[in-house]
């Protein structure tokens, strides 16, 4: 699991978007030992699962077949298998919005949709997932039920997450990326942390307290 | 559902067979009736089924690619283009080449639109209908120019403005039915596809769709079935917008039922439409088809901007 963490337009979006292969870049990266500019579209999209920081959705779909869509890589290309159909009940029950099957998507509040889409780039079950800020607009109770599939998750998957709450952050992931002004400035682990460079990063007088054993990061007037 | 459709559809066919300028028993035909039956009735009801279908995907397809309800062949401006290449053929005395000419400036026009439209990949919606407007604009003046030029050609010209059914012929039917089924095939395969690429590209392209690829392929599709259509039986407006919208609120949302049920769902209402256009009037006069649809259209259109705002919003 790992956590990017940056500023507004610091490049952590592009950075996303530029792994999951939906931007042009120059030079290139490996995905499980191969060239990831050699890899046809189909074939990264059955490795990487991405969630886009907004999505849109223009047909009259139920929730259920939006979740459902995300076997396409699964499929046969032409019709949905059984397989995918029951696995779709999986993602739905897993991420909670199984109740919600029946409702049109574009008729879901802002939260229920999010956690809809997040259950769809769950169903794709791919090795990688980068997931742009996909606890935006979700309640705390279902930001602790997702993060903790997350970890159930973390010894199998790779899950990158861009996430914006540093108290939330440092508690459940272990590996930070923190960008600035277009630049990749650190990677860390929890344990290099230090208030020094994160005010640096962020542009804020950042400070760490200690309690019950658990970090929480708060920020100064600036 | 689906068996409503094919209930109308048959309707539809029967009535337009029997009814007419003269009235043909089908059980019990003279020489004179099965004469006027074969050769003029059925070709022309079977193209104006044809014609329907064909109207009624190439809107379906517009509306997949530009994700944009209001799109059709009409409305993006590719019909009148596609009669602009037809006029020019007519011009140089290239009748049987009307086809090949129509779809020469449909697809043209469909470039110059996308082209205009799209920023990034993405169609935005506004800028489409406004491109389009401009092209029909254009391309109104431009046969407005010609027929100023020639008049010998004028009413072969405005044959093709008005639309219609008169120059049915069976191998017009048999080439415009061989195209449908081309049209039908290329993109049969891929409606789950379709279904994806109504979430954003983003979205689309990372579950594992090349949204490019399809996008010309579908593309390359809508502009042959409408510029056929329109080289046979000239500019009818508003079917593509019409019959898929009808469609969808019948519940026909996922791709793999609203395609088959476009074809069926545009044949029945053109041949209805043409059907009503040969029997208002008195005494075997004919209305031009296209100005039915087109009034229909018209006041379907403004409906739709009127009281389903919010969905066009959603296709935003």
């Amino acid at each position: 699991m790992v956590g990017v963490l940056g500023n507004n337009g610091s490049g952590k979006s592009t950075f996303l978007n530029v792994l999951s292969g939906q931007m042009d870049f120059a030079g290139d990266y490996k995905v499980g030992g191969r060239k990831f500019q050699e890899i046809s579209h189909t074939e990264s999209a059955r490795q990487i699962g991405f969630l886009p920081q907004e999505a849109a959705l223009n047909m009259p779909f139920d929730a259920f077949y939006v979740v459902l869509t995300g076997r396409f890589i699964h499929s046969d290309g032409r019709i949905y298998s059984e397989q995918d159909v029951s696995q779709t009940e999986k993602a739905m029950k897993r991420f909670d919005v199984y109740h919600l099957k029946d409702r049109l998507f574009n008729a879901l509040s802002g939260g229920e949709k999010q956690r809809v889409l997040l259950a769809r780039v769950m169903n794709m079950d791919t090795e990688i997932f980068l997931l742009d800020e996909p606890f935006s607009g979700i309640d705390i109770l279902h930001q602790i039920r997702i993060v903790d599939i997350f970890r159930q998750l973390r010894m199998e998957k790779i899950i990158m997450v861009v996430i914006h709450d540093l108290s939330f952050a440092i508690h459940h992931f272990s590996r930070f990326l923190f960008f600035r002004d277009g630049l990749l400035l650190y990677d860390m682990s929890r344990d290099e942390l230090d208030p020094q460079k994160l005010s640096d990063i962020f542009g804020v007088r950042v400070g760490f307290v200690e309690q019950d054993k658990r970090m929480f990061v708060y920020t100064e007037e600036i | 559902m689906r068996l409503v459709l094919l209930v109308a559809l048959l309707t539809a066919f029967v009535a337009g067979l029997s009814t007419g300028a003269v009235k043909i028993n089908l059980l019990n035909m003279s020489d004179i009736e099965r004469n006027i039956f074969f050769d003029v009735r059925l070709p022309r009801v079977v193209l104006a089924g044809l014609v329907g279908a064909a109207l009624a995907l190439s809107g379906v397809l517009f509306q997949y690619v530009m994700k944009n309800p209001l799109a059709d062949s009409f409305t993006t401006g590719v019909s009148a283009s596609s009669a602009m290449g037809a006029v020019i053929a007519i011009m140089l005395g290239l009748m049987p080449y009307i086809p090949l000419f129509a779809l020469a400036g449909g697809l043209a026009g469909l470039y110059l639109v996308y082209r205009i439209a799209s920023d990034r990949g993405r169609i935005q919606p506004i800028t489409m209908l406004l491109a389009g407007i401009v092209l029909s604009t254009f391309a109104s003046a431009t046969i407005s120019f010609m027929k100023f030029l020639s008049d010998d050609a004028v009413s072969s010209i405005i044959f093709w403005l008005m639309g219609g059914f008169q120059a049915a012929t069976v191998s017009k039917d048999m080439i415009l039915f061989g195209v449908i089924c081309l049209s039908f095939l290329l993109i049969r395969g891929d409606y789950l596809k379709l279904d994806i690429l109504c979430f954003d590209d983003t979205t689309a392209s990372s579950t594992g769709v090349n949204v490019h690829r399809l996008r010309k392929k579908l593309f390359f599709a809508a502009a042959l079935l409408t510029s056929f259509s329109v080289g046979y039986a000239g500019i009818i407006g508003f079917v593509g917008l019409i019959i898929p919208h009808i469609l969808r609120l019948g519940n026909f949302v996922k791709a793999s039922y609203l395609l088959p049920a476009s074809l069926i769902g545009g044949a029945a209402f053109m041949i209805a439409t043409d059907l009503i256009a040969r029997t208002i009037l008195q005494e075997g006069q004919e209305l031009p088809v296209g100005v039915i649809t087109s009034s229909i259209g018209g006041v379907f259109f403004l409906y739709l901007l009127i009281k389903r705002r919010k969905e066009l919003f959603y296709f935003n």
